[in-house]
C-alpha cells in the first residue's frame, strides 16, 4: 500500500479468528508458526470481562497453540493500564475470575468504577454505591458496552446497559476501554514500539476488530470464521483492507503481501 | 410579568393540579411530614370554585395506599382526585390490547390485579429499587427481545431521588438500560408525557390555557405542564435547587416559596 511503512507487528484476535470455542480454526496453529518466523511482532487481543490472561493462556495451550502470557492484552489489561496511568483506586465491579488480571492495585478507599460484565454485582445497592460515588467526582471506566451475550440458557444482559443507565444518572460519559476503541489498540503496541501504520489486526468482528483497527490507523484483515455473517464487510467504511476465509489465508496474505 | 403571565394568568383559571411529593408533604420515616400551610391550602382550594386535581409519578404503592397515607398525614383528599402512572398504564394496557410482563415495586402489583399477565407482549417498568436485580431485568430483556415488535412502558423517567439515607436510582436509569439493551424507545407513562397531563384535563373537562400545574420538579411538572399549553408554577420545597431558576431550557411561569404562598396568591387574584 502506497506510503505505507514496513509491518511490524501483527495483533490477533483469539476467539472467532483463531478458535472457535474448544476447536482451533483449521490450520491455525500452523499458520502462526509461519508468521513467528517472519521479522513481525505478534500479539493477541481480545474483548473479555471475566477471563484472565492465565485462563485464555491455558485454553490456546491446550489447543496447541505457541504463545506466552506476555503476549496477550484484553480490555481488562487496558483497564489495568488506564488505572495505573491515572493512579486511580477502583472499585472493581468484575466477576471474581477478572481479579487476578488487578493484582497489586490499590483498591481502598476507591476513587473510581470500573465495570464489566458482573451479574452479581448488577444489584441496586451496588449500582447506588456506584452512582454516588459517580456524583462524587470517580470517573466511571467500562471494560467494554456489549449489549448482550448469549448464554446457555439464552440471551443475557452484557455490561453496557448497565453503564449506559449509570451514565444517564450521572449525566456524564463513561470512558470505553476494549475494542473497538482507538487507545486499545495504541495501547497494544506502546509495549512493541510501533506505530499504528506500521501494524495489522486480524479478527472476525468487522466493527470491534476491523474497523476499529482501521480508525485507529492500523489494517484490518476479517475473516469468515467465527461470528462473521456475509455481507459483514460491507458495514464498515473504509471496507477491511482484506476479507479472507480464514486465519491461515490472512497469514498468507502478510507473508506475500505486506513484508 | 406580561400579561396574561403569573399571577394574572389565575383570572381564566378554571383548574389547578397539585403535584403531591415535596408540595404537599416531604418523604422520609413512615409517611413522612406535611409541609407546613399546605394541608390547609388545599383546603382552601376545594373550597374555591376552582377544579382541583392532584397528579404524581408515585410507583412504589397503589393508589389507595398512597391516598391513605396522604389523608393520615391530615389531607382532604380522595383516590378518585388523583392520578397517577400506574391506572394510566392499565387504561393504555386494555386500549391496545397488551398483556405485560411487570417489573415493579411489589407494592404497586394490586393496580395490576385485573390485567392479564400471560404470554406478555409487553414489558412495564416502574420505580422497582430492591427488585431491580440483574435477574429481573434479564426477565424484562428477554420478554422485549423475544418479542417482533418489543413495546416498553417507563413509568415516569426520573434519573434519582432522595431519601432519608442518602439518593436513589430511579426507573429512568433502568429505562435507559433497556432501551440501550434492546435498541429501542421506551414510552414514558407519566408526568412529563402529555397524554397524562391530559387525561387530567379531559377528567376536569376544560382546556390547557384554563388550568395551572403546581409542582417543584422544575422539568416534568413545570416543564411538562407548559408543554402541554398550561401554565406552569415551581415552589421552593422538595426537589426544588436554587439553580432551576436559571435552568437553560426550562422557565416556570412564577416560582413561590410553597403550595401556601402559591394559594394565597390565587385566591387574593380572584377575589376569594
Amino acid at each position: 500500500m502506497a506510503g505505507r511503512r514496513a509491518l511490524k507487528a501483527v495483533l490477533i484476535d483469539l476467539s472467532g479468528t483463531l478458535h472457535i470455542e474448544d476447536t482451533a480454526v483449521p490450520g491455525a496453529q500452523e499458520a502462526l508458526n509461519r508468521l513467528r518466523q517472519a521479522s513481525v511482532a505478534v500479539k493477541f487481543v481480545t474483548n473479555t470481562t471475566k477471563e484472565s490472561k492465565r485462563n485464555l493462556l491455558e485454553r490456546l495451550q491446550n489447543l496447541n497453540f505457541d504463545l506466552q502470557e506476555k503476549e496477550i492484552f484484553t480490555s481488562l489489561s487496558a483497564a489495568r493500564s488506564l488505572l495505573e496511568q491515572r493512579q486511580h483506586r477502583p472499585l472493581l465491579l468484575v466477576e471474581d475470575s477478572a481479579l487476578e488480571d488487578f493484582t497489586g492495585i490499590d483498591t481502598s478507599e476507591p476513587n473510581a468504577i470500573v465495570i464489566g460484565l458482573a451479574p452479581d454485582h448488577f444489584n441496586y445497592q451496588t449500582l447506588n454505591k456506584a452512582f454516588r460515588m459517580i456524583l462524587d467526582g470517580a470517573p466511571l471506566i467500562a471494560i467494554h458496552k456489549a449489549r448482550y451475550y448469549k448464554r446457555k440458557d439464552g440471551l443475557a444482559l452484557g455490561p453496557g446497559p448497565f453503564v449506559t443507565g449509570l451514565e444517564y444518572a450521572t449525566d456524564c460519559k463513561a470512558t470505553v476501554v476494549g475494542k473497538p476503541e482507538k487507545t486499545f489498540f495504541t495501547q497494544a503496541l506502546s509495549d512493541l514500539g510501533c506505530c499504528p501504520d506500521e501494524a495489522v489486526m486480524i479478527g472476525d468482528d468487522a466493527r470491534d476488530d476491523v474497523g476499529g483497527a482501521q480508525n485507529a490507523g492500523m489494517l484490518g484483515i476479517l475473516v469468515r470464521t467465527g461470528k462473521y455473517r456475509e455481507g459483514d464487510e460491507n458495514k464498515i467504511s473504509p471496507p477491511p483492507h482484506l476479507t479472507c476465509d480464514s486465519f491461515p489465508d490472512a497469514v498468507e496474505h502478510i507473508l506475500k503481501n505486506l513484508l | 410579568m406580561a400579561a396574561g403571565g403569573w399571577p394574572d394568568c389565575v383570572q381564566s383559571l378554571k383548574g389547578v393540579i397539585l403535584d403531591m411529593c415535596g408540595v404537599l408533604y416531604d418523604s422520609g420515616e413512615g409517611d413522612g411530614v406535611a409541609i407546613p400551610g399546605s394541608v390547609e391550602a388545599v383546603k382552601r382550594l376545594k373550597a374555591s370554585n376552582l377544579q382541583l386535581r392532584f397528579c404524581t409519578n408515585e410507583t412504589q404503592a397503589s393508589r389507595e395506599k398512597f391516598v391513605a397515607k396522604l389523608q393520615r398525614l391530615g389531607f382532604d383528599i380522595s383516590v378518585c382526585e388523583v392520578f397517577s402512572p400506574a391506572p394510566a398504564a392499565v387504561s393504555v394496557l386494555k386500549h391496545r390490547g397488551l398483556r405485560p410482563h411487570l417489573l415493579v415495586h411489589d407494592g404497586l402489583l394490586p393496580e395490576f390485579d385485573g390485567v392479564d399477565k400471560t404470554n406478555p407482549n409487553c414489558v412495564i417498568i416502574g420505580d422497582a429499587a430492591e427488585n431491580f436485580s440483574y435477574q429481573n431485568l434479564n426477565d424484562a430483556f428477554r420478554v422485549l427481545i423475544g418479542l417482533e415488535k418489543p413495546v416498553l412502558f417507563s413509568l415516569g423517567q426520573g434519573r434519582y431521588y432522595k431519601e432519608t439515607d442518602g439518593l436513589k436510582l430511579d426507573v429512568g436509569v433502568y429505562m435507559k438500560a433497556l432501551e440501550y439493551a434492546c435498541d429501542l424507545e421506551a414510552e414514558v407513562i407519566g408526568k412529563p408525557s402529555a397524554a397524562f397531563f391530559n387525561s387530567v384535563l379531559s377528567d376536569m373537562g376544560i382546556q390547557p390555557q384554563e388550568a395551572l400545574m403546581i409542582g417543584d420538579d422544575l422539568v416534568n411538572d413545570v416543564g411538562g405542564a407548559q408543554r402541554c399549553g398550561m401554565k406552569g408554577v415551581q415552589v421552593r420545597t422538595g426537589k426544588y435547587r436554587p439553580s432551576d431558576e436559571k435552568h437553560p431550557t426550562v422557565t416556570a411561569d412564577g416560582t413561590v416559596d410553597d403550595l401556601a404562598r402559591a394559594v394565597d396568591t390565587i385566591l387574593n387574584q380572584r377575589g376569594q
